[in-house]
């Protein structure tokens, strides 16, 4: 059932790449037709695969190794269902049914529009999916069944992984991941077809910003596992595999800022292309890291041979890609050269150049161990430090430019102008800086940050009323009316403005982290212990058995300032099943303001236990940023409403 | 334009030189002991079985890290990773002094099953002293 599906994708898949490469080049409608349904008829088998594999999830049928590996009689249904992406195979899985997914939607949604690039689009969408089913029938297949006889319950899925947020950020992560591949065909048909226009840009406008969403849900997804489950108190590590998310990140951000240069001055379309391109292959590096386990474990270059096929796909785009942009680079021509300094042109250049630079900063301390073992023999690795060092002052600036930039003109601002905008936001500096100041805030980093956000916020701010003034006067409205007339105008810029404020929010949670407070105590009941304004005290332990685990389990009665604020109950957990691994459930209390954090590290049999208590200011602002820029990316994605927005671009698209 | 390189490449150099180690095994450390001293160094190898002592409750664990060949006392009183136990492949982080001894301010912990759950988990989980990051 399932593996025959796969293996039968595997060759409808080659059908589709080569007769739309036929068709591409030898102008045949048919072939392309041909390959648009070998698109469809791989959606059918690919997603008869996955189903297939869930139904084995759910039937317990531990006659596959994967299900066997990864699920037990005990499991939830809601975890079952997650072990699907929980190993290497099922998530490769996953990632192929996504590609499938979107490359079948590509082509429905596209069908009757750009007649030449679709060719293009096909062939690269399926060229993936000959590559990940390759992967999937010959090398890591989910199907695998167990040699002799069924066991009779499986191993069980490691409790880590039972957590609502390690169910949610691989699909989050992988929707971003595949779809970033979208932009990636789109750019290179262009490229192919011999297009000088844009279209390719407008074609992949809301799957750009769909992409860029889920990957960053899906990295803050992750943080959030990484801060309630992992029970270190930290929520980002600077670990290669956190990193690898990063990347692509932080180029596809850029793009979607330098792609505005694009459209309207007709400036960097060879920077564009070279992000595109960067972008994708940054993707499928970021997973040649988590998979082969190349920069993670120590002189373990090439463990697995799916580590070997990753490098050469990723050397295949690399090379495919600056081929194709360096060949047909007269089409990429800008149209305007840059004026002067002081217009918004050269803020988003900034911006792309600081992006870049951050980038380019994670990919140096990622793979610097393998970089520096091959030229100098020994493995040098760096720590957070060397991140937070560097990305910090460019973040700074990169909240300069979200404050400046909207107040910059199209082609060069006048100093009058300048001097004008600015006095608000200038004064926002100063009462930000003085503000943290008086908050306690004594890095310089955290100071400038919650300076330049509140920069930011003003400056956001102003140039709303400004536009609301001139509407006003235009218009001879009041100015209520005339903001709430120049925000439904504008919903793609505002829309963004409430994503930058998100991003501002993110930030000041971000500069919480130097003021956090710690201390660790091991206490017998009745015991109290002091962190900040916070008591806590020990006041029992209990040995809780259930269905699958034992918990030991301490109740704390927090108090502040002598007012009783509630309990907390952290516990460590041991899981049956052959993992035999405990964990830690830490417990947090948390309000706008901070979290408290509270991890049971060891105890003994006298009831002593022992408390690693952290007092973590604004960690709750990461996630409500979360919630902002989603907010803000609704409005981005659907300016006009969902339907006017649709016939809008039927109409323009030919 | 070159102001800004300048600047990039300075702040790339002082963050290197402020907290890059070495990731070394405890053959290559045994190698290199006499020019190490006082620098930062990640280590890799097993804990040997056994060989863990003491409690985070009373101030910390003492453990051996092995390759099968050599062994280094190792003390660390940081939180314990969930998936440090006997037979565990470990990393630890400290600056090597020469003591017999190492005062550990890191230990990571994977998991010593055959099969990583490659693509959720890649890293290894981390109890940390000192400063949150």
């Amino acid at each position: 059932m399932g593996s025959a599906a796969l293996v039968i994708a595997f060759p409808v898949a080659i059908y589709g790449m080569a007769a739309s490469l036929f068709g591409a080049i030898r102008h045949k409608d048919e072939f392309v037709r041909s390959a648009g349904y070998a698109v469809y008829l791989n959606f059918f088998l690919v997603t008869a695969a996955a189903v297939s594999l869930l139904h084995a999830f759910i039937a317990r049928d531990f006659s596959l190794q994967y299900v066997y590996e990864y699920s037990s009689r005990s499991l939830s249904g809601f975890y079952t269902i997650s072990a699907f992406w929980a190993g290497q195979e099922g998530s490769l899985l996953l990632w192929m049914w996504l590609l499938a997914f979107f490359s079948a939607l590509v082509v429905f949604t596209n069908r009757g529009r750009y007649r030449d690039l679709m060719p293009w689009v096909i062939h690269i969408l399926m060229l993936n999916g000959v590559f990940f089913l390759l992967l999937l029938n010959f090398v890591t297949n989910p199907f695998l069944a167990i040699p002799g006889q069924s066991p009779g319950d499986g191993y069980g899925l490691n409790p880590l992984l039972q957590n609502p947020g390690m169910v949610y950020h691989p699909p989050a992560l992988f929707i971003g991941y595949v779809g970033l591949a979208i932009p990636f065909a789109f750019a290179m048909a262009s490229l192919l077809a011999g297009r000088r226009d844009d279209a390719w840009i407008t074609a992949i406008r809301r799957w750009t910003i769909f992409s860029w969403f889920f990957l960053g849900a899906g990295i803050l997804l992750g943080a959030q596992w990484a801060y309630v489950e992992l029970g270190w108190g930290g929520y980002w590590s600077w670990d290669p595999v956190e990193n690898a998310s990063l990347m692509p990140w932080l180029t596809v951000t850029a793009f979607l800022h330098s792609v505005i240069i694009q459209k309207k001055k007709g400036m960097l379309k060879f920077w564009n292309l070279f992000l595109v391109i960067i972008t994708y292959f940054l993707v499928i590096f970021g997973t040649f890291i988590t998979r082969s386990g190349v920069i993670s474990s120590v002189h373990a270059f090439g463990k697995s041979s799916l580590g070997t096929f990753f490098l050469v796909f990723m050397t295949l785009i690399a090379t495919a890609g600056c081929a194709v942009v360096w060949r047909r680079r007269p089409l990429l021509l800008p149209e305007t050269n840059l004026k002067s300094l002081s217009g918004k042109e050269s803020g988003f250049i900034l911006n792309n150049f600081i992006m870049t630079l951050m980038m380019f900063t994670v990919l140096w301390g990622t793979v610097l161990p393998v970089v520096s073992e091959i030229t100098t023999g020994t493995k040098v690795a760096v720590g957070a430090g060397f991140y937070n060092h560097i990305i910090g002052p460019l973040a700074i600036v990169l909240l300069i430019l979200m404050g400046v930039c909207p107040h910059l003109d199209w082609g060069g601002t006048t100093v009058r102008n300048m001097l004008r905008r600015f006095i608000l936001p200038g004064f926002a500096v100063l009462a930000g800086g003085g503000l943290a100041w008086g908050v306690g805030v004594r890095a310089p980093i955290s100071i400038l940050l919650i300076a330049f956000s509140a920069f930011v916020v003003a400056s956001i701010i102003e140039e709303s009323i400004n536009s609301a003034i001139s509407n006003g006067k235009n218009t001879g409205k009041p100015i209520a009316r005339a903001l709430r007339r120049v925000m439904a105008g504008g919903r793609r810029r505002y829309g963004g403005y409430l994503i930058h404020i998100g991003i501002v929010v993110i930030f000041l949670g971000l500069s919480g982290a130097t003021l956090n407070r710690e201390a660790i105590a091991t206490l017998y009941p009745g015991e109290s212990m002091k962190v900040g304004q916070y008591t806590l005290r020990y006041e029992k332990m209990g040995w809780i058995p259930s269905r699958d685990r034992l918990a030991v389990k301490t109740r704390l009665k927090v108090y502040r300032k002598g007012k009783t604020l509630g309990y907390l109950t952290p516990e460590r957990r041991f899981y049956g099943g052959r993992e035999k691994q405990p964990t830690s459930e830490v417990a947090i209390l948390g309000n706008w303001k901070e979290d408290l954090y509270v991890a049971l590290t060891g105890y003994d049999r006298d009831e002593r236990a022992g408390f690693r208590v952290l007092v973590e200011p604004m960690v709750s602002w990461l996630w409500a940023g979360g919630y902002i820029i989603a907010l803000g990316t609704m409005l981005v994605l659907f300016p006009g409403g969902i339907p006017t927005r649709v016939l809008r671009e039927r109409k323009v698209a030919r | 334009m070159a102001i800004i390189f300048g600047a990039m490449g300075y702040l790339l150099w002082s963050g290197m030189e402020k907290s890059s180690v070495f990731y070394l095994t405890l053959e290559e450390l045994d190698a290199r002991k006499t020019q190490l001293s006082g620098d930062g160094i990640r280590l890799a190898g097993l804990v040997k079985e056994g060989s863990v002592h003491g409690s985070v409750l009373d101030g910390g664990i003492i453990f051996t890290m092995t390759d099968g060949v050599r062994t280094m006392e190792v003390r660390y009183s940081g939180q314990i990773p969930d998936t440090f136990k006997a037979g565990a492949s470990v990393v630890i982080e400290g600056v090597y002094r020469g003591k017999p001894v190492f005062e550990a301010t890191a230990l990571l912990a994977k998991c010593p099953s055959k099969y990583e759950p490659a693509g959720v988990i890649g890293s290894p989980i981390r109890g940390v002293t000192g400063d949150v990051p």
